[in-house]
């Protein structure tokens, strides 16, 4: 026979399960915002029975476990199109950046000045005796040459910033890093110990392993026994190995890039791991800063080296005004060691125009032959093995600057879609829904209400069983 | 889920408004190379061989005037020559004799002067009549010839040159008028350091080769021939070329008058007609030149607004498309604000008062 204090029990229990339901529907309300967090439910279970003569009876409700609501394989997902994610955004920034280098729509650039040094030599055709059209060729040469040393340096500066963002890349993935090692610990400590779900610490620490990879290419698992993830950075990197962590540290190599590196052991040897890095805003800063950056300067290098030279190979077959063959109008190094930024013109040149050659022999001082040599240089076929000319070759590099902007561009865009869509996903599993809520803190209010009246209604009958004697 | 969606669809109602926005304040389409890579590489293109046909057109528009400046000057030496002929012709006649002879004289020596004075002209500081050595008075008093027979190229076209100068040995002394015994200047101008090598040493050779053949001259021209004008008609017994020196004939001439030498006068009627001939034939060379120019003038300055014509469809904007554009998207725009709205205060929160 059903027992009045059992009664109470019930009711007691009750309430304390709907309390702790809207302390859970309280707890969603709060971190409504917050990121990575999955909304949590409270998994309320039947109390065991227990027999009363020929049958079982119900003893009320317990709470079983608190869950939170996640699909770990949409959390996996969501890591690999971050990764992505964040290697695309990085290379369409960087993208942009050099594309304003090469924008000639807003400003005059290197195809304006290359047009205007090879007219200069066209006006000194002209007159070849006169000051002002030698004056020009020279302030014209210097222009060029201004242009490809403002362009060498606006590429040298995204290069840095690529080395920037590298730099504090590797010392915030070494917070996460140690963050994660920490929730490793809690997680093991909470969920060996005690045997419940550390909710909020696997949360935040799906929320790390996310953001990581957004940084770094990562591969990583969990060890089913203690509940912690071993991350690996790369191939070689061990940054994560239970509740131990280790860094990356960062040098600069012989060319001012730098690299990324991992000791293996404490104090032991340093491995540079920068090849490995392919993925994440990383390995999107390296891949764009050994590619697409180091080619443009090497490029604009190549250009610049051929123009000086051949003006250079053309100019000393001619005489100047004072009949003396021509010098070199460039300054070249000897040893090969060639770089925009050491491009000048002649000293020679540069204080006496009238050492500008353009004749073919001396004493004809009406003679341009030589001033026509070079202004036809713009016409022949010099760069890619005799395939371009000067302005073909960086004409075709504006169109490849802009092809590839426009792809990195339209990539992530895509990239952004498909983000988003995953991210609607995962809001739909694991994100809190107000309404949802609020249903819920009205149906556990009522919940608490009734159990309060059933003990109520059990003291109630104490008074009447109590009350039986004197009536 | 609806705020991401919210958020991601204002932004990309504004991304495309400022785009658009951007357009319609540049008036161009292209306003970056990604907006259209293969165009930009062509409006680039497009502009440099603008500049190079501009330049081209200054090239023309210069040795038009210099070689303008040559032909007035040969019409002027034209007109004394005419003059020439005409004393010449009342030279010869015998009831001239005596003192008119004298007189004559003195006004050939006056035209012979002002062919002087015109051989030596100049455009700006440079000699016209000089070949290369542009800085030197190519003609003494005597006649005689400082310059060179270089010839001064101008580009007209891409890979194409027109000479802008006739020197004034040929002009004056006769001096290739023909092709015989004497070596012109290439007509090619070098176009890479090996072809200016050649041409180098070509020209060396020419000139070594001309020397000669002058030194040989220099036998029945001397001095001692000046008198003897015949001899400086018809064609050169030694090299077979039929140019004159006006400087001799007309010296020649004043020679005779002075010493009223009758037959003298008389011979120097036949190549006064041929130096005129010489001028003429110079004249027309120039004026085929001009023309040339002309033509190639004319058909650069199509190309400029040809060029202007493409680059302003591959990289200006539709005005009109810009501004429907625009419309579409500020319409767009508030849509997306309003039913954001709408959708963001909507709570069950709301409605449990």
């Amino acid at each position: 026979m059903a027992k009045i204090h059992a009664l109470m029990d019930v009711g007691k229990r009750g309430m304390m399960v709907s309390q702790s339901a809207l302390q859970t529907t309280a707890h969603n309300i709060a971190n409504k915002s917050t990121e990575g967090y999955s909304r949590q439910r409270v998994d309320v279970v039947t109390n065991p029975p227990v027999d009363d003569g020929n049958f079982r009876i119900g003893t009320g409700s317990n709470i079983g476990s608190i869950n939170r609501v996640n699909n770990p394989w949409l959390e996996k997902q969501i890591e690999r199109e971050g990764a992505q994610m964040a290697f695309l955004q990085g290379q369409s920034d960087s993208m942009q950046r050099v594309e304003s280098v090469f924008n000639e729509q807003a400003v005059k650039g290197l195809n304006n000045s290359m047009s205007e040094f090879f007219n200069s030599f066209r006006d000194l055709a002209n007159s070849p005796e006169s000051t002002v059209a030698r004056t020009m060729v020279r302030d014209n040469a210097n222009n060029m040459i201004k242009s490809f040393q403002n362009m060498d340096g606006q590429i040298d500066a995204v290069t840095s910033d690529l080395n920037q963002t590298i730099k504090s890349g590797v010392v915030e993935a070494n917070g996460m890093v140690k963050e994660i090692a920490q929730m490793n610990q809690k997680i093991q400590e909470v969920e060996l110990a005690r045997g419940t779900i550390a909710n909020d610490e696997r949360d935040r620490r799906d929320l790390l392993v996310k953001k990581l990879a957004e940084k770094v290419n990562i591969t990583y698992g969990e060890d089913p026994k203690t509940g912690m993830v071993n991350i690996t950075a790369g191939q070689t990197a061990i940054l994560v190995a239970g509740t131990s962590s280790s860094e990356l540290s960062t040098r600069d190599d012989s060319l001012n890039r730098t690299q990324i590196t991992y000791e293996l052991s404490k104090g032991g040897t340093r491995v540079d791991l920068t090849d490995q890095f392919k993925k994440g805003s990383l390995g999107g800063a390296i891949s764009f800063r050994d590619g697409l950056v180091s080619d443009l300067k090497s490029e604009l290098n190549e250009l610049s080296y051929n123009i000086a030279n051949e003006v250079n190979n053309s100019h000393t077959e001619g005489f100047d005004r004072y009949n003396s063959e021509g010098v070199h109008f460039f300054n070249l190094p000897a040893d090969g060691n060639y770089a925009v930024a050491d491009l000048s013109v002649n000293k020679a040149i540069v204080d006496d125009v009238g050492r500008i050659a353009a004749a073919s022999k001396p004493n004809a001082p009406g003679d341009n032959t030589v001033a026509n040599l070079i202004q036809s240089l713009q016409f022949k076929r010099v760069m890619g093995g005799g395939q371009a000319t000067f302005d073909d070759f960086y004409n075709s590099k504006v169109g490849q600057i802009g092809v590839a902007t426009q792809s990195a561009v339209h990539g992530l865009e895509v990239q952004k879609n498909i983000m988003d869509q995953l991210s609607s996903t995962r809001e739909s599993v694991s994100g809190v829904s107000l309404d949802e809520e609020a249903t819920k803190m009205i149906e556990f209010q009522k919940a608490f209400e009734a159990s309060a009246r059933v003990i109520k209604m059990a003291d109630e009958m104490f008074d009447t069983v109590l009350n039986l004697k004197r009536l | 889920m609806n705020q991401i969606q919210i958020m991601n669809n204002i932004q990309k109602n504004r991304t495309e408004l400022a785009s658009l926005q951007n357009q319609a304040a540049t008036m161009k389409r292209v306003n970056r190379p990604s907006d259209d890579p293969s165009a930009s590489a062509k409006i680039l293109t497009n502009r440099t061989d603008n500049k190079n046909l501009e330049q081209f057109d200054k090239n023309i528009n210069f040795g038009r005037s210099f070689l303008e400046m040559t032909e007035s000057a040969l019409s002027q030496v034209g007109e004394a020559l005419v003059r020439a002929k005409e004393l010449a012709i009342q030279g010869a006649n015998d009831t001239n004799g005596g003192s008119p002879r004298e007189m004559i004289s003195s006004e050939i020596a006056q035209i012979y002067n002002s062919v002087v004075e015109i051989s030596n002209r100049r455009l700006g500081d440079r000699y016209i009549f000089a070949g290369h050595k542009t800085l030197t008075a190519p003609f003494n008093k005597d006649g005689e010839y400082a310059g060179d027979d270089g010839e001064i190229k101008l580009q007209n076209q891409k890979g194409q040159y027109v000479a802008m100068n006739l020197s004034g040995e040929r002009v004056f002394q006769g001096r290739g008028a023909t092709t015989e015994g004497y070596l012109k200047p290439p007509s090619d101008t070098p176009q890479s350091v090996e072809e200016v090598q050649k041409f180098k040493l070509s020209e060396a050779d020419r000139q070594f080769q001309n020397e000669q053949t002058a030194d040989n001259q220099l036998e029945t021209r001397g001095p001692a021939s000046v008198g003897r004008i015949q001899r400086l008609g018809g064609e050169d017994p030694v090299n077979g070329n039929s140019g004159v020196n006006i400087f001799a004939i007309i010296g020649g001439l004043d020679a005779a008058l002075k010493s009223n030498d009758k037959t003298g006068i008389q011979d120097a009627l036949e190549p006064l007609d041929q130096a005129l001939n010489q001028i003429n034939l110079a004249r027309a060379e120039i004026g085929g030149r001009v023309n040339q120019l002309n033509a190639t003038s004319e058909g650069i300055q199509r190309n400029i607004v040809d060029n202007k014509v493409t680059n302003s469809q591959l990289e200006d904007a539709d005005l009109f498309q810009v501004m429907t554009e625009l419309n579409r998207s500020d319409t767009a725009l508030k849509g997306t604000l309003e039913s954001s709205h709408k959708l963001m205060s909507m709570s069950l929160l709301d409605f449990l008062k």
